[in-house]
């Protein structure tokens, strides 16, 4: 198989490797194949997960020029330093932890190395050209997963709002009867909003109601808290 | 309309879960190509209702299509491995 037959001569080496790897092996045994197959699967899916854990770092999100003034808002913010300690970093917000979205996140995310490689946003003036589209982005996305990004802190389930401002528990009982999400309030929480957001956010809500491509039942924690306080006015 | 990065991401994603993994494991248990299309395809509507918690109205055809279409091409190199690399 390692020579050429007709003139002696070694083979192409990607041919006889092909060749190899297809050979029925002659010396192993099943049990040795799947045992060594089920161990080379867990040292390769721990580093792949491990990897892929390492791009979820703030050191690796902002290790590009062109995220050093979302950093620089985002220090200022409540979600980089508070009284209780909590830090969310970027991808606490940017990344879902649920796999399936995880991974499209990740190859999504592609567009960030091509947008720094080009020179997108790689001057606080073009950074401020395209700070409304790359905040509509987000908005779209958040509004069509119900903010669950935020969700994964920040639950209806779990606030008391006897214990927030007077302000704050009227605009949370307000989402929750008008079925709204965190996004349609809390735009800007982590970073800074270009001129006419709102109109902007607007149309980005338009735009999906247009297509109706919003969930039209409320979340499950909503369904359950509007369930909970029906059983209690009985 | 889904756009073209969303796209890759939601074939890269199920390439990467239940469609692709799962799907090229039954694949390489058959030598029929059918069934192992079948099961791809079945993995790949299954894996689209899991994780939209069996609720019909937050299953998006699109994922549903694109799933389904993965499990198939997953499960149907599976099968080409098995015809390649076992005897059985």
């Amino acid at each position: 198989m390692a020579e050429n037959s007709e003139n002696g001569k070694p083979g192409n080496p990607i041919r006889r490797a092909w060749n190899w790897f297809w050979t029925p092996t002659a010396v192993l045994s099943a049990g040795f194949v799947l045992i060594a197959g089920f161990l080379g699967g867990i040292m390769f899916w721990g580093g792949f997960h491990w990897t892929l854990e390492l791009t979820n770092t703030e050191e690796f999100c902002t290790s590009c020029h062109t995220m050093e003034t979302n950093l620089a808002e985002y220090r200022t913010t409540i979600h980089y330093s508070n009284h209780s300690g909590v830090r969310a970093i970027c991808s606490d917000c940017h990344v879902p932890h649920e796999w399936q979205h995880k991974l499209k996140a990740k190859i999504m995310a592609v567009k960030d190395v091509y947008h720094e490689v080009v020179g997108t946003i790689s001057t606080p003036e073009k950074y401020e050209a395209h700070r409304g589209d790359m905040a509509a982005v987000v908005w779209r996305k958040m509004k069509l997963s119900d903010s669950r990004e935020c969700r994964n802190c920040h639950n209806f389930k779990y606030m008391d709002f006897t214990i927030q401002e007077t302000r704050a528990a009227a605009e949370h009982q307000r989402a929750l009867d008008e079925n709204l999400t965190c996004i349609d309030c809390h735009q800007g929480i982590a970073h800074d909003l270009a001129p006419g957001y709102q109109e902007r956010y607007r149309e980005v809500v338009e735009e999906l109601q247009a297509s109706n491509a919003l969930p039209v039942a409320p979340s499950e924690d909503v369904a359950a808290i509007r369930s909970y306080v029906a059983d209690l006015a009985e | 309309m889904i756009g073209i990065l969303d796209l890759l991401g939601t074939v890269g994603g199920n390439i990467l879960s239940f469609p692709g993994i799962l799907g090229l494991a039954l694949g390489m248990m058959t030598r029929n190509w059918i069934l192992a299309a079948a099961m791809g395809g079945a993995v790949g509507v299954a894996e689209t209702f899991l994780f939209a918690g069996f609720k019909l109205a937050e299953v998006q055809m699109i994922d549903l299509a694109i799933a389904a279409l993965v499990g198939v091409l997953a499960s149907s190199v599976g099968c080409a491995i098995r015809h390649k690399g076992a005897t059985v």
